[in-house]
């Protein structure tokens, strides 16, 4: 929790004058899981919060709700070494959990996991998110946009960015672009397109071995382009299978962000 | 600190860690208890803890080895470390529970004391401070165990640089006489005769807090580095 220069402060705590206030606000759940596997849930629970020196009177009711909490009633009497890997997590999770910090730091915390017990872990971060600060370090990024409410993009140890997960998508959409799948064996949809003054370009993306093709069509400034690209098409008999809007994810945000950060 | 204490004196019991150290003391214990005083038809309980001494040699990695290594082995000393205990705290909680194992060794050899009770005098004054003098040798032991146990991530390295160091002490007065006063079971030696040797304790003592000081720094200075 150390470091070679700069200052850490947690909840207005310095970590080097004061780390046993700092520590107590923090609850740390590493990567890979690190538990003692040779103690019982219950025992792993409550050792947590022997060390995090939670007070000994509400101790055991602490530890109760924190197992109720996480889901973990049922194998309370199970030693660690036994249980699947969802479960190692959410043991993992109750000890980050137990000593009430207000600040709780995630490191990679549904790696590993089968889809069902992932969306398990979200939705308890979820939840946990209403009542801690929760600090999630993620290679996922659709996990990110989903959880998330502020992303920090760190490349090479310098900071990229730091935004909600909308406002960093909305910043590399650039274009309204638009795609579209139509029947059209007389290829007739370039000359249509030309027709609408807000069209920059159309491109074709893909056939498809159905006989239609997939076009991407990008406009000019801000404009949703649909309602006239869907009646300039119906005019001219052009069967349209699919339109959607083109979405930038995160991921393309990322991606952005850090090229820009390479150059 | 209690809860370090209470949580490693238990896993010693959830693995077989503590009760092969109880159990191997106490054979060898039984055999020298036949060979060093039963076959001589004396009382001398105290004897039997010079050869005891040597058997500690050889089981006190079984403790320790495990202590530090394993939990940086297996990541659980990240847990340790951003909880508000302080490394001086959590270091010696596992000293104390290692020892807590010796204490309860010790108490274990006093039904041999019983057994020699029931043939003769034995003299409980020099039996209890040979204990004590074995006791803490054992602590020293059990500290420089630990502080093995930092330096490496692995148990088997811990068990043998501890080993191989209790075994460098044991033999080095043979081959110069210079090296007598730095022998930890030469020190000890003296303890069996009945008499409390201040320099010897103190020395004693003095290896147990410096070997636990340098694994606390060795700690500190890994965890601030990383």
């Amino acid at each position: 929790m150390n470091k070679p220069h700069g200052e850490i402060i947690v909840d207005g705590y310095d970590m080097l004058k004061k780390p046993k206030k700092a520590k107590k606000e923090i609850g740390y759940m590493p990567e890979g899981v690190p538990l003692y596997t040779d103690l019982t849930v219950k025992e792993f629970v409550t050792y947590m919060a022997e060390i995090k020196q939670v007070d000994k009177k509400n101790k055991k009711e602490k530890v109760e709700k924190i197992i109720e909490q996480t889901g973990l009633k049922d194998v309370e009497k199970k030693l660690v070494k036994n249980l699947s890997r969802g479960y190692k997590q959410r043991v993992s999770m109750a000890g980050a959990l137990v000593g009430e910090p207000k600040i709780l730091i995630l490191d990679e915390p549904t790696v590993g996991l089968d889809p069902k017990q992932i969306t398990e872990i979200r939705n308890l971060i979820k939840e946990l998110g209403k009542t801690h600060t929760v600090i999630l370090s993620s290679h996922i990024l659709s996990e990110v946009s989903q959880i998330c409410n502020k992303v920090i993009i760190i490349n090479k140890g310098k900071i990229v960015a730091i935004d909600t997960p909308e406002n960093l998508e909305s910043k590399v959409t650039n274009n309204n672009s638009v795609y579209v799948t139509v029947e059209d064996p007389e290829n007739k949809i370039k000359a249509t397109t030309e027709k609408i003054t807000d069209i920059k370009k159309i491109e074709l993306v893909e056939e498809n071995g159905d006989g239609t093709k997939q076009y991407i069509i990008e406009a000019n400034g801000e404009i949703d382009l649909r309602k006239t690209i869907f009646a300039e098409l119906a005019k001219e008999n052009i069967t349209i299978f699919e339109m959607k809007k083109a979405d930038t994810t995160l991921e393309d945000a990322f991606m952005k962000l850090i090229e820009g950060g390479n150059q | 600190m209690w809860a370090v204490i209470k949580k490693e004196f238990k896993s010693y019991f959830y693995s077989p860690v503590g009760y092969v150290f109880i159990g191997l003391f106490l054979i060898m214990f039984s055999i020298f208890f036949y060979t060093d005083v039963f076959n001589y038809q004396s009382t001398n309980f105290e004897y039997i803890f010079y050869s005891g001494a040597t058997i500690l040699t050889f089981i006190v990695p079984i403790l320790t080895m495990r202590t530090m290594a394993e939990e940086r082995k297996s990541g659980t000393e990240q847990l340790l470390l951003t909880s508000p205990l302080s490394i001086t705290k959590i270091v010696i909680g596992k000293f104390m529970a290692a020892t807590l194992i010796v204490v309860i060794t010790l108490v274990c050899t006093f039904m041999y004391f019983a057994i020699l009770c029931f043939f003769g005098k034995p003299h409980i004054i020099t039996a209890l401070i040979t204990m004590l003098g074995f006791l803490l040798l054992a602590i020293s032991y059990i500290s420089f165990g630990i502080l093995a146990s930092s330096i490496t991530e692995n148990q088997i390295i811990a068990g043998v640089i501890t080993i191989g160091f209790f075994i460098l002490t044991w033999f080095l007065p043979q081959f110069s006489t210079i090296f007598t006063n730095f022998s930890l079971i030469n020190m000890f030696s003296k303890f069996p005769s009945g008499q409390i040797d201040i320099a010897d304790t103190v020395t004693f003592i003095g290896f147990t807090v410096a070997c636990l000081l340098l694994t606390i720094i060795f700690m500190q200075r890994r965890k601030s580095v990383r």
